[in-house]
Parts: C-alpha cells; sequence; structure tokens
C-alpha cells in the first residue's frame, strides 16, 4: 500500500517542482514591487523559507535546485545594480554566499531528518510484519504441537492392548504353545504396521530434520550393529572409500539410519540365501552417497518408481514377505526431508542398489575442537 | 538368590500383571502403582531396588515422576514408552532413567535387561566401582591410567581417558551426549556433538578390533553412547 502511494506521489513530482518555482516566482515578484523597502535581510529570509519549505516537502534535489535557482534571482533582482550578476558592494557576495550556504545546509538537514524518519517508519513497518510472521509460525507450531499430541495419543492407545497381546502371547509360547507364537509375531507385525502409519503421517505432515554433521562410518556401523541377527545366513560387507580418511555429511543420523536399516532388511528378503549384501559410502561432488547393493532378482523395469509408492508391494520376491509395502515410501520420504534423494539402479551382475544421496561436508568446513 | 523389591507402575493392569509374571524370578517381591502419585509414595516407602516406570500415566508425566524419584532415591529407573521417540528418550536418561524400552516390549528382553541392572547394582555393592577390566585382548586399568591392547601399551591423551573412564564406570547403561559431555568438561557449553566425535573417532580407533562395527563403545543413535560390556 505504501509503495502504490509512492508511485502515484512520483507521478505528480513535476506537478510538485513547479508549483514550488511558482512560489519562488510569486515571492519573488511580490518583493519587487516593494523593493525599495526591503534590506538584504527581508530577501534572504524571504527566499530561506521557499527553500526550506521545498526541502521539506519535496527533497534535497529540489531544495539545491531551489536554492540556487533563487540565488540567482537575489542576485539579478535585489542586489545592485539591479538587472545584472555584477555586484557593485563586495559585502553583497558575503550575504549571496552566506544565503546558499544557509539554504543547502537546511536543504541537507531537512533531507537527514526525513531519511531518517523514513528508517523509523521502515522499522515500525518491518516489525509489524515480523509480528505478523511470528503469530503464524506459533499458529503452526500449535497445530504441529496438536498434530504431535494426537500422533502420540493413537500410539499409546494402540501399543497398549499391543503389548498385553505380545506379552501373553510369549508367556504362553513359553509355556508350550505353539500357537501363542504366531500370535506372537502377529502383535509384531501390526506394530511394525502402527509404526509405519506413524511415519507416514509424521513425513506427509512435515516432521523437521535435526541436520548435523555426522560421519559416515559412523553411521554404517550402527547400521550393521541393528541389523545384526535380522539378516539370517546373509553376510554383511562396509566398503568405504579407502581415499577419503574421514567421510561426512549433514544429515539427521536417526532418521537416516532408519532409511539404512529398511533397505537393508528389504535385501536380505531378496536375496538368496548365503548372499552377500554391501553397504558402501562414497563422495560423488557435493554429495555423499549411501548405498545398499543385494544380489537378489532386481526390480523389473516397470515397477521401479512404483516400488517407491505407499502400499505398493513388488510382483516378484517371496510371498511370505509380511509387510504394507511402506517401507520403501517411508525411506524416501525420510531421505527427501533431508533435502536428499533415494533411488534405484540395476546392480552390474544381477541385483539392485539402493542410492541415498545426503548432502556432503568436508572437514574444512566444520570447527571441529580437539586437544 | 532374589532378593530384590521391584516396582510396576502402570495404569494398565493386564500391564502390570505381564510384567510382573515375566520378573517373578528376578525379584523376592514386585509391587504396583497405577498411578504418578501412588508411585512416588510407594517409592519413599518402600525403597524398591529397581522401577520400572510407565510413560503414560493418567495423573502426571512420567519424565517428572522419574525427576522426583532420582531427587532422593538411587533406585534403578526402567522406563516403558509407547512414543518411540530418541528425542523423548534422550530427555529421559537426561532426568536420571537408567534405561528405556519401547512398547510393545518383548518379555524375554524385559527380564535380560532387568537382569543386568540388578546385576550391576549388586556388583557396585559388593566390590566397589571396577578399576582394572580385561576384555579379549584389552586391558584397562582406571585407576593407574593404563591401556594395553594385546599387551602392548596404548597411549591416549587425557581428554580420551576421561571419555573413556566415564564410559566404563556406567558400562552397559546409555549416557547421553550431554551427560557423557558434562562429566569429561564439566560444563555444557561449545559443540559437544562435535567435540564428542572427534574423542570417541580416535578412541575407537584405539581399542576397537574393527573401528567401522564398534563393539566396545556403540553409538546409541541420536541418543549418546554406551560402553559395551557385561560386568
Amino acid at each position: 500500500m505504501r509503495i502504490a502511494l509512492r508511485r502515484a506521489h512520483g507521478g505528480v513530482r513535476a506537478l510538485e517542482i513547479a508549483a514550488w518555482f511558482a512560489a519562488l516566482g510569486i515571492v519573488t515578484a511580490a518583493m519587487l514591487e516593494v523593493r525599495s523597502r526591503l534590506n538584504e535581510a527581508h530577501v534572504t529570509l524571504a527566499y530561506l523559507l521557499v527553500v526550506q519549505g521545498a526541502s521539506a516537502r519535496g527533497g534535497r534535489p529540489l531544495g539545491m535546485l531551489l536554492a540556487a535557482v533563487a540565488f540567482l534571482c537575489f542576485d539579478w533582482f535585489f542586489l545592485p545594480p539591479y538587472g545584472t550578476f555584477a555586484l557593485s558592494d563586495p559585502m553583497n557576495w558575503l550575504v549571496l554566499l552566506a544565503f546558499l550556504a544557509t539554504s543547502l545546509v537546511s536543504a541537507q538537514l531537512l533531507y537527514r531528518a526525513r531519511a531518517e524518519a523514513e528508517v523509523a517508519r521502515k522499522h515500525v513497518a518491518e516489525l509489524d510484519l515480523l509480528a505478523g510472521v511470528a503469530a503464524e509460525s506459533r499458529a503452526l507450531q500449535e497445530s504441529h504441537r496438536a498434530k504431535d499430541a494426537v500422533l502420540a495419543s493413537v500410539s499409546h492407545d494402540l501399543r497398549t492392548p499391543l503389548t498385553t497381546i505380545k506379552a501373553l502371547a510369549h508367556e504362553m509360547s513359553e509355556a508350550g504353545d505353539e500357537r501363542a507364537v504366531i500370535v506372537e509375531q502377529e502383535a509384531d507385525r501390526l506394530n511394525r504396521f502402527v509404526a509405519d502409519m506413524l511415519d507416514l503421517s509424521r513425513i506427509s505432515s512435515g516432521m523437521i530434520p535435526d541436520l548435523q554433521p555426522n560421519e559416515a562410518d559412523d553411521l554404517l556401523g550402527a547400521a550393521a550393529q541393528r541389523v545384526s541377527g535380522r539378516l539370517g545366513d546373509r553376510e554383511l560387507q562396509i566398503r568405504l572409500d579407502p581415499a577419503e580418511p574421514i567421510l561426512l555429511g549433514r544429515f539427521d543420523f536417526a532418521q537416516t539410519l532408519r532409511v539404512l536399516v529398511n533397505l537393508l532388511e528389504n535385501a536380505a528378503k531378496y536375496s538368496p540365501s548365503h548372499g552377500t549384501i554391501e553397504l558402501a559410502a562414497f563422495r560423488d561432488g557435493p554429495n555423499l552417497c549411501l548405498t545398499v547393493s543385494d544380489r537378489g532378482p532386481g526390480i523389473p523395469a516397470s515397477e521401479r518408481e512404483l516400488v517407491f509408492e505407499p502400499f505398493y508391494r513388488r510382483s516378484t520376491g517371496p510371498p511370505d514377505v509380511g509387510g504394507a509395502g511402506l517401507g520403501l515410501s517411508i525411506a524416501r520420504g525420510l531421505a527427501e526431508l533431508q533435502g536428499g534423494s533415494l533411488s534405484y539402479e540395476v546392480r552390474d551382475g544381477g541385483g539392485s542398489v539402493f542410492t541415498i544421496r545426503l548432502k556432503a561436508v568436508s572437514i574444512g568446513e566444520l570447527s571441529d575442537g580437539s586437544d | 538368590m532374589a532378593s530384590e523389591l521391584i516396582l510396576v507402575v502402570d495404569d494398565e493392569p493386564q500391564i502390570r500383571r505381564v510384567v510382573r509374571n515375566s520378573l517373578a524370578d528376578e525379584a523376592s517381591r514386585v509391587i504396583e502403582a497405577a498411578n504418578g502419585a501412588s508411585a512416588i509414595d510407594l517409592a519413599a516407602a518402600e525403597r524398591p531396588t529397581l522401577i520400572i516406570l510407565d510413560l503414560g500415566l493418567p495423573d502426571m508425566a512420567g519424565i517428572d515422576v522419574c525427576r522426583e524419584i532420582r531427587q532422593w532415591s538411587t533406585a534403578t529407573i526402567i522406563v516403558l514408552s509407547a512414543r518411540h521417540s530418541d528425542g523423548e528418550k534422550v530427555a529421559l536418561l537426561d532426568a536420571g532413567a537408567d534405561d528405556y524400552m519401547t512398547k510393545p516390549f518383548n518379555p524375554a528382553e524385559l527380564r535380560a535387561r532387568v537382569r543386568a541392572q540388578l546385576r550391576r547394582v549388586r556388583l557396585s555393592e559388593v566390590v566397589g566401582p571396577t578399576e582394572i577390566l580385561d576384555l579379549d585382548d584389552l586391558s584397562i586399568d582406571l585407576a593407574k591410567p593404563s591401556l594395553k591392547k594385546a599387551g602392548v601399551a596404548i597411549h591416549l591423551t587425557k581428554t580420551e581417558w576421561a571419555v573413556l573412564r566415564a564410559l566404563v564406570r556406567h558400562a552397559g547403561r546409555t549416557m547421553t551426549h550431554q551427560q557423557l559431555f558434562h562429566d569429561v568438561w564439566g560444563n555444557t557449553y561449545g559443540d559437544m556433538h562435535s567435540l564428542l566425535r572427534v574423542h570417541i573417532r580416535s578412541l575407537r580407533r584405539k581399542i576397537e578390533g574393527d573401528p567401522v562395527r564398534p563393539r566396545l563403545i556403540v553409538t546409541e543413535p541420536g541418543v549418546g553412547y554406551r560402553f559395551e560390556h557385561e560386568l
């Protein structure tokens, strides 16, 4: 709104300038009428009034221009000999220069006052804006908090009965009831599903990742530890780029770990028995790449993007793979939430490679303290 | 052999029942509380060795119960939570909880954790803080201090010793970044994550067989580090 006003103001600028020159003309004409009764002080004061008025209203350039014109008029009309720029009394030079100096200084002072007022006004406008943004982000935080509260209560309400079911089934299976083993497994499956649904809703509601500089080998080690005992007879190989002594990236450690664990479990599901799963990290330009490779059947070309869709299940693979088909879509969501990506490629020699790309960090970019 | 008293705090009677059943062999007596206020009263009156504390209590936040009890009690506190969030885990460990399990839990695992915690308590009562550790080819003498790997002395910097000492003294228990940082540097200023990372990294290089797959100093993602060793 203020901008619109200023533009309109610019449109009438020529008119304003003309008006101030007209004012100067009128003052000059009026004083000419009574020239015989005026001395230099009267003329100086009258002209100063006009120049300062113009400076105050029209700004420094107008004030200075008017001061220069008034200076010439002063000399021409009011300092003898009249009608020339010559001066009979050299002392009048002092009067003229004093007038000019006063005009210019006052134009400058008024300009500065205006500029300061303008800055103050801008600050007020900025503060208004900031207050608005703060109110908005407070509202956003409130809504996030409300969502978190709902998710917390849903997870509590779903997991409490699951806890009882699982624990009782466990007790019964310890007492030798084989059917109870199945009940416990199904309870676990339901729990995974609850966790997936909660993750999916957290991702879609814009969970904020905790981006920190982290080391790739720390992450790979944690992933290996987390899946140990869950890969059956498959071997996990970790490969780190020997050329890069310390591989760093800026990512959310816990969330990226979940993506890796998910991909490793996936690789185990689709890998042949006694197969090798490879977990690797390397730097690729601005990216830190983490890859999980298997020697499974791979994914047919028609399904390579579909597997990242929620609830999609691969047409190939063992039929007993129990899951809601959410794992890869959550993995991709978690990668993208951190400004990264997750993609699939066919592996040379057969199998799949899943690649997580995250932002790499150079050691020089870190201000690590050490002793 | 079991002479310990365990307090189970949960508002769901079914869960109290399964926890009590799972722990029947570990404790001489199991007592129960259904809300935070009576949990605090019972903890004060009966002085249990170990407390299983559910976080979703009707009358007060579980973390406040934990903090309150920790002010005057050294009882081991194992928290049960349905929330599965690293942030919550950190807050609870910082509030004085010793361990954290997510619901639904595996009763066998709960039993194992309780057993490990009780063993820790018993050992510290009998022999006091352990100063010399022999783990496979590694020998750590915290009192001297000296460190030998396969008989060869290894030099640690002062800070590395401080980190190792803190971790070993809390062996089997996850130390949050903040707890570890405070223990080593005595304050909580500075970029604790990167400082810790640097020293943990160099420590692992010196004591782990394969630093990429650490067996002794384990990373607890988003929470902290743990010295993985059965006392």
